[in-house]
């Protein structure tokens, strides 16, 4: 019995080890590229593990433009979708799960009609739109557009996850005295921390990596953001892969981060939230 | 009584100018602010323009090349397009985001006027009117790696005239692992200028005069041109593999790490060379293209700076355009980006006449039909329709007369599709 | 499901004004926010639109779109696209979910590394691939070359099948972490009682999986399946940077038609009209496959 059982862990490590290089291979040839110089990007035979690995590509990207001013304008932009998305979604789970269970379902299915159209067509209505509401070249333009592409999967996450908080537990806090805002915001959302996380990431995700929303939406390059800053750098009559790769890490990195950090609430907020639904 | 008098007049003077102290904006939108060739003249250019004018300033909005366009007409269609502005101008002026600048341009002294020619003036014009000043362009021409041309055996001095000679040359310079060219056929526009010049070349048409018929099949000589150039490719031909991914860059790449030989392109790629293999620097030369009629034209890209019909600040915007039209910008922009100058003026600047490659660009520019074609659906044309003709002919050689007979009639179509 | 709520909470029920409070701003969210380019999106579709002017023409453009055999050959290309890509999400995020499961050690490591391809953004994942695919300069040509597997390069994507199939496989990369991530959790809700009274009656692993995982992941499968075919069949970046539709438009899939469409085109009516047929399609497809499921998950419910 033990036998078999190691010769099958032996067989899922393996498996584990072909994904793994698979799926990660890609980064690993992303950083080794930001790290040559000019003249071996192109080099024949490719080096896996240059010995003249230099930073003169993230240097060149550094000082070219003002990446430190993209990454704030991400960052405020991100941050604010997150925070926008997680309050529209928990006001917006509670209420339906609390006082019009039966729309529930329908809601989340309208939310999902919303999403079925390609990005494409969106992109001019929401142009006219922030412009009549002058909101042009500001961060509340992409802030609210963001926003809105989360909500689908975040009000589902949610109403999963707060049809799974019981509803004694309300009685018991009106029970207690206290009113129906000060449940909702003392007592249920701090039990909904996990699926609440969960929603903060993945906003934060699409709002990171966005690239289009931010191109049109802005004009200014003082409030570009990462990803439209970064695509600037690409001249179609110049690109330099060992620039592009560093630009790539530069975009990536920060997620990365953040994603390992908080790996283990997203999980947690999934299996609670998502399954019960 | 005086003293307030002389203290009205006084302040009223201080606050005139408080007054005209707010700025006029202007943004300036071409996807060439983003090639780091171009960057540190631009940043002259503006620099200087605003000490000379300080009642403007001028916003550059730095787009990826790919998605110029994109962000353009999304601005256009909410009327709060960039000013300044460099986009296919016909497709631009038929939309209705730009501004006619006959009244400007009439305006001008003769002098300045002249610089221009009839011809190149007549790739800025739509429908009899003006709509952008042309600033620069490139003109396709024939560059020559010449150390693997003499590798081959060949005299760098005795370059192909016709296209037959090219042929010959081409089969030399093939070997194990290198190519004579590139053939383009990658989902960009580049891949159908580069066609356009060889059909041209072979005395071919690919339109009718009026540009309401296409007669890439229909015209003998062209589709002959066609067929030449596509079967480079395949599996013993002169090209190197992989023609239906290969753009500008590619193409490019292959010069500079010496896998291809020669390379169709306008001098701005000599630059982009360059700076990815230091070595070739001097290394190169560049010819005419090989063509089997006298005089054949050959294809030179115009670019054009324009004024969006949104702009609330036109007579500020012309100003910007003239300055940056002017003859010093021109020149610098040829010799530090490769850009070739379209004043008639420049030919004989000493800067110009220094550069042996630039000068013989020039040269060919005299004989050169802009580009693009003038008719609003060009973009989508050359972009789409022709080269999916080509990619389909590249994956199915024996079914290319069919499949460009097809590509007149989808193009046809489309040209009267008003 | 979550507890059954006989009561409906009395004094709950009366303060149903609190109710439209908490909905109402996420509802003026929506519409502002997202009705409004909806709108603009279909009465786009019903106009004839030349730059600045444009003309009502109702359907027109719909006859147009459909009378044009670009349209039917990319919907054919993105029905093909969508049904194998989701179809491997599901198959390799399920196998992927399972085998972390079964392996105790190194969770949180390989979670966070199989995670990686969804942190990037779509469009620089596909730009590292284009990197790796270049046929002359590229690594995996130069592995493939260098291992003796093949001897000439391979145009991973200047040929038809080739490109639809290397389109296909950075897609899975992309696509695969999160199916994972759900079905990672799915696993999670497995009530344990269930494993042990299987392994009590004698189960081999394929039984358990078949009679004890599959019945309780039935739900989340369809949820993911849903939103992955949604997400899938309106996906733009990848094809985008990698081919643009090409070769030859083998891999031209709706997205793509309608971007060129609409911005190389130069033809938004027509674009639009495309997008709402794609939303069609998608919502079709999504009713279908949900109605044929839900019989299945009546069934399951207790």
């Amino acid at each position: 019995m033990k036998r078999r059982a190691s010769a099958r862990n032996a067989l899922l490590w393996l498996v584990v080890i072909v994904a793994l290089i698979v799926t990660l291979f890609p980064f690993y040839w992303m950083l080794n590229t930001s790290f040559k110089p000019a003249s071996e990007i192109f080099a024949s035979p490719p080096t896996f593990l240059s010995s003249h690995w230099t930073l003169d590509a993230y240097a060149t990207i550094l000082s070219q433009r003002p990446v430190g001013r993209y990454f704030l304008n991400s960052l405020i932009v991100s941050l604010g979708a997150t925070a926008l998305s997680v309050l529209l979604a928990a006001l917006a789970a509670y209420g339906f799960t609390r006082f019009f269970e039966g729309a529930a379902t329908a809601f989340i299915v309208l939310l999902l009609f919303t999403k079925m159209l390609p990005e494409t067509l969106l992109i001019i209505p929401y142009f006219r739109l922030m412009s009549e509401l002058g909101l042009l070249n500001t961060h509340l333009a992409l802030i609210l557009a963001y926003s809105s592409f989360a909500l689908p999967f975040s009000v589902w996450m949610l109403i999963g996850f707060f049809r799974s908080i019981p509803l004694e537990i309300d009685e018991a806090a009106t029970i207690d005295g206290a009113s129906v805002w000060q449940t909702f915001f003392r007592v249920i959302l701090p039990l909904a921390r996990p699926g609440l996380v969960a929603v903060a990431l993945f906003t934060f995700l699409i709002a990171w990596n966005s690239y289009v929303w931010a191109l049109v939406l802005t004009t200014d390059s003082s409030m570009y953001v990462l990803s439209v800053g970064i695509a600037n750098m690409v001249g179609e009559y110049r690109v330099q892969w060992n620039e592009l790769m560093a630009a790539a890490v530069i975009a990536t990195l920060p997620v990365m981060a953040l994603y390992a950090l908080l790996e283990r609430h997203l999980v947690n907020a999934i299996t609670a939230g998502a399954v019960k639904g | 009584m005086k003293i307030l008098h002389r203290a009205l007049v006084l302040s009223m003077a201080m606050a005139v100018p408080a007054f005209a102290q707010q700025p006029i904006v202007l943004q300036w939108q071409t996807a060439n602010l983003t090639e780091s060739q171009y960057e540190p003249i631009w940043k002259r250019t503006i620099a200087e323009f605003e000490a000379a004018n300080p009642g403007i300033r001028i916003e550059p909005v730095l787009v990826a090349r790919k998605d110029h366009w994109t962000k353009f007409v999304a601005a256009a269609q909410a009327r709060q397009a960039p000013c300044i502005v460099t986009v296919d101008l016909t497709t631009a002026a038929y939309n209705g985001y730009l501004l006619p600048l006959d009244k400007y341009w009439n305006a001008e002294p003769a002098a300045f006027r002249n610089a221009w020619s009839k011809d190149i003036l007549a790739s800025a014009r739509w429908k009899g009117e003006l709509y952008g000043l042309p600033i620069w362009g490139g003109t396709y021409g024939e560059i020559y790696n010449r150390d693997m041309v003499v590798k081959a055996g060949l005299d760098p001095a005795k370059p192909p005239k016709t296209i037959d000679e090219y042929v010959a040359w081409g089969r030399k310079l093939t070997g194990t692992d290198h190519w004579a060219l590139a053939v383009l056929g990658g989902k960009t526009d580049t891949t159908t200028r580069v066609l356009l010049t060889w059909i041209w070349a072979n005395g071919g048409e690919a339109f009718n005069k009026d540009m309401t018929e296409a007669t890439f099949a229909k015209d003998p000589k062209s589709l002959a041109a066609i067929k030449l150039y596509l079967g480079f490719a395949g599996k013993n031909g002169i090209a190197a593999p992989a023609p239906t991914t290969t753009n500008y860059l590619e193409q490019t790449n292959l010069f500079a790490q010496n896998k291809i030989a020669t390379m169709r392109n306008a001098y701005w790629s000599v630059a982009k060379v360059v700076g990815d293999n230091p070595a070739l620097k001097g290394r190169m030369f560049a010819t005419p293209i090989p063509a089997n009629v006298p005089n054949a034209p050959t294809l030179a890209n115009v670019a054009a700076s324009s004024i969006s019909s949104s702009c609330k600040y036109p007579d500020a915007a012309w100003k910007f355009i003239k300055f940056d039209a002017g003859r010093k910008w021109q020149v610098e922009r040829a010799v530090i980006a490769n850009w070739m100058p379209l004043r008639n003026d420049v030919a004989n600047d000493p800067a110009i006449t220094a550069d042996p490659m630039l000068a013989a660009f020039v040269r060919m520019g005299e004989h050169a039909r802009s580009y693009p074609l003038p008719h609003p659906a060009w973009a989508d044309i050359a972009a789409n329709d022709i080269v999916d003709a080509v990619q389909k002919a590249l994956l199915s050689p024996e079914k290319t007369d069919e499949i460009f007979r097809d590509l007149d009639v989808r193009v046809t179509r489309k040209l009267r599709d008003l | 499901m979550a507890a059954s709520r006989p009561s409906r909470a009395r004094p709950f029920a009366r303060r149903r004004l609190y109710g439209y409070a908490f909905v109402a701003p996420v509802v003026v969210f929506l519409c502002a926010i997202v009705v409004f380019p909806l709108g603009h999106a279909f009465w786009t579709s019903l106009l004839r639109v030349r730059g600045l002017r444009s003309t009502f023409v109702g359907f027109d453009n719909y006859v147009h779109v459909l009378s044009d055999d670009a349209f039917w050959h990319s919907l054919v290309i993105s029905l093909a696209f969508t049904s194998i890509a989701v179809s491997l999400h599901m198959v390799l995020g399920l196998a992927l979910a399972l085998v972390l499961d079964t392996l105790k050690s190194a969770r949180t490591a390989l979670r966070i590394a199989f995670l990686s391809p969804w942190m990037v953004a779509p469009a620089v994942g596909a730009t590292i691939w284009l990197w790796l695919l270049e046929p002359q300069f590229g690594v995996v040509n130069y592995l493939l070359r260098a291992t003796g597997i093949v001897d000439a390069p391979i145009a991973w994507l200047g040929e038809q099948l080739l490109a639809f199939a290397s389109i296909v496989a950075v897609d899975v990369w992309r696509g695969v972490p999160f199916v994972m991530l759900l079905m990672l959790a799915g696993l999670q809700t497995v009530p344990p009682e269930q494993y042990e009274a299987a392994a009590m009656d004698g189960a081999s692993t394929w039984q358990r999986f078949r009679y004890v995982t599959w019945p309780n992941l039935r739900y989340l499968l369809i949820v993911a399946t849903t939103l992955d075919v949604i997400n899938t069949v309106r996906h733009y970046d990848i094809v985008g940077v990698m081919t643009a539709g090409g070769p030859a438009e083998a891999t031209q899939v709706l997205p793509v038609l309608l971007y060129n469409t609409a911005f190389r085109g130069n033809r938004f009516g027509e674009a639009a009209a495309i997008g709402v047929l794609l939303l069609a399609i998608v919502l079709a497809l999504s009713t279908f496959y949900i109605r044929v499921t839900r019989i299945g998950r009546d069934e399951v419910a207790r």
